[in-house]
């Protein structure tokens, strides 16, 4: 699953380009747990809360996870 | 047509003012000497009150707000600014920003995650006919955590996580409960939120101002608690503290394990079951005399994983009066409820402390066992324990000839909750209207 398809299921909204900022699109503390939940699965990556919150759009994330792959 | 309405909280009081609308006399019998049932206002300072029973409410509450806007009461945000406190392992704590506690995220977004596939495979208008509710219906929260739930922060946070939505212990209620109860409320996150959730406001002035206001424009007989409904073919007998009283119909709009102590003849399905609990919340406000914790950059906001107050939230009616609202849920509840006022004082001070030491003493500390009151039995809602979904689903709302039902436990919309209250209400008094008024 892609990481804007991942905002998109927990966002439940279609809405989302690469720069879509999380909290701003409604996204709180308990649904960013749901996308870190997801790019664990789909990435095998661990992020953290501080992370998601450094990097809360889906380009900034997969940079943030490709950088930890690396 | 003449009603009793048994029971002046919330539910009651909507269905007795709609019923008089419709033209019939209504009678109010309240067990209490006070309006109000779980909600109930303590005035902190002069003009300045808090609510130590039901508080909050979001826009999806909107019978809530229609008779909030009847009724000329206004709402006022629970906005919280600042970084929040956790005192969930480290000596000290810890001060961070938001509402998100310091565990992992990738195990808290699991337990999210099945709790939120959980929640959507639940039938929200039956949930004894949810696939798979033999099983879910057996199963308590804790049976469930213990399967399903390998890392320890998960375990740590899940039952904080029901004290809070729903002040249960996890091995009191079945996983069906808690995952209807959830979806009843508008789902996990919106259950959860302040901004933009179940949580987004507050009622200006307290929230028991609603039941004080509706009971204004009726006949409500206070320390009249109903013992007994008798009916034959042309109407019901009341039995209660003030004698007896003659109708053509009742409601009862009383919480679950107080109807079913009811002396109600030929009844062919109870109230409550043997494992329906109460639900276990004392509410502690500790007042200063303005929120000093702002100077501090603090939002009031807490969790802490050792009681008694498992979280805390900043409830300060105005800026000249700071209130702290502490939450005792769960099994806690039960421990604390148990000990002398002394006791408590002692202990809510000194955890006070530790979650604000920069803090002064509060100036007041005011301490609400919802848990043990006799005519509430449990706050914020019973608790439905195994097989009572199955048991008790089916009959929530079917009258009893005469006998119709409310209170939020009757409502699978937004049960437990305000909202829940007066949606039932709304549908005691309609369906009397249709049984019962003279053609």
């Amino acid at each position: 699953m892609s990481i804007p398809d991942i905002f998109r299921r927990v966002l439940e909204t279609e809405e989302i380009d690469g720069d879509s900022d999380f909290f701003a699109l409604g996204g709180d503390s308990l649904l960013a747990t749901r996308v870190l939940s997801a790019v664990a699965r789909h990435y095998a990556v661990e992020l953290t809360f501080d992370d998601f919150v450094l990097a809360p759009t889906p380009d900034a994330l997969a940079k943030q996870i490709a950088s930890v792959v690396q | 047509m003449r009603v009793v309405v048994a029971g002046a909280g919330l539910a009651g009081l909507t269905a007795a003012t709609e019923l008089v609308a419709a033209g019939a006399d209504v009678t109010v019998l309240e067990a209490r000497d006070r309006v109000g049932g779980r909600t109930h206002g303590i005035e902190v300072a002069a003009g300045r009150w808090v609510d130590a029973g039901a508080a909050y409410l979001g826009d999806r509450h909107t019978a809530l707000h229609e008779q909030l806007d009847r009724l000329g009461l206004r709402t006022t945000p629970t906005t919280m600014v600042g970084d929040s406190r956790f005192l969930l392992g480290a000596p000290d704590g810890a001060t961070r920003h938001g509402r998100f506690p310091p565990l992992n995220a990738v195990a808290l977004g699991e337990l999210f995650d099945l709790l939120g596939d959980l929640t959507a495979t639940v039938r929200p208008d039956a949930p004894w006919l949810t696939p798979d509710a033999a099983h879910l219906d057996t199963r308590t929260a804790a049976d469930w955590a213990a399967e399903h739930l390998r890392h320890p922060d998960a375990r740590l946070f899940f039952p904080l996580f029901l004290g809070e939505m729903m002040a249960a212990d996890p091995a009191a209620v079945s996983i069906l409960h808690v995952a209807f109860y959830l979806r009843s409320g508008g789902g996990i996150r919106y259950l959860n939120a302040f901004e933009g959730g179940a949580q987004q406001d507050r009622i200006d002035g307290g929230a028991h101002q609603l039941c004080e206001k509706l009971a204004a424009n009726l006949r409500v007989r206070l320390n009249a608690p109903v013992q007994a409904v008798h009916q034959d073919d042309t109407g019901v007998t009341v039995h209660s503290g003030l004698g007896e009283l003659r109708a053509d119909a009742i409601v009862v709009a009383l919480p679950p394990l107080l109807a079913d102590r009811l002396d109600l003849p030929g009844l062919t399905h109870r109230r409550a079951g043997a494992s329906t609990a109460r639900g276990c919340t004392v509410k502690v406000h500790l007042v200063y005399p303005r929120p000093l914790w702002r100077d501090h950059g603090l939002s009031g906001w807490s969790v802490n994983a050792g009681g008694p107050l498992l979280s805390t939230v900043d409830d300060s009616p105005t800026a000249d009066a700071g209130v702290l609202t502490g939450f005792v849920t769960g099994a806690e509840a039960h421990r604390f409820a148990a000990l002398t006022a002394a006791e408590r004082h002692a202990e809510v001070l000194a955890q006070a402390k530790r979650i604000f030491p920069r803090l002064p003493e509060p100036i007041d500390c005011h301490v609400t066992d919802w848990t043990n009151e006799p005519y509430s039995r449990g706050c914020y809602a019973a608790l439905f324990g195994p097989g009572d979904w199955r048991r008790l689903g089916p009959h929530l709302t079917t009258p009893h000839g005469r006998v119709h039902w409310a209170g939020t436990e009757t409502s699978t919309e937004f049960f437990g909750l305000m909202e829940g209250a007066i949606r039932s209400g709304h549908r005691a008094a309609t369906e009397i209207t249709q049984e019962w008024s003279p053609r």
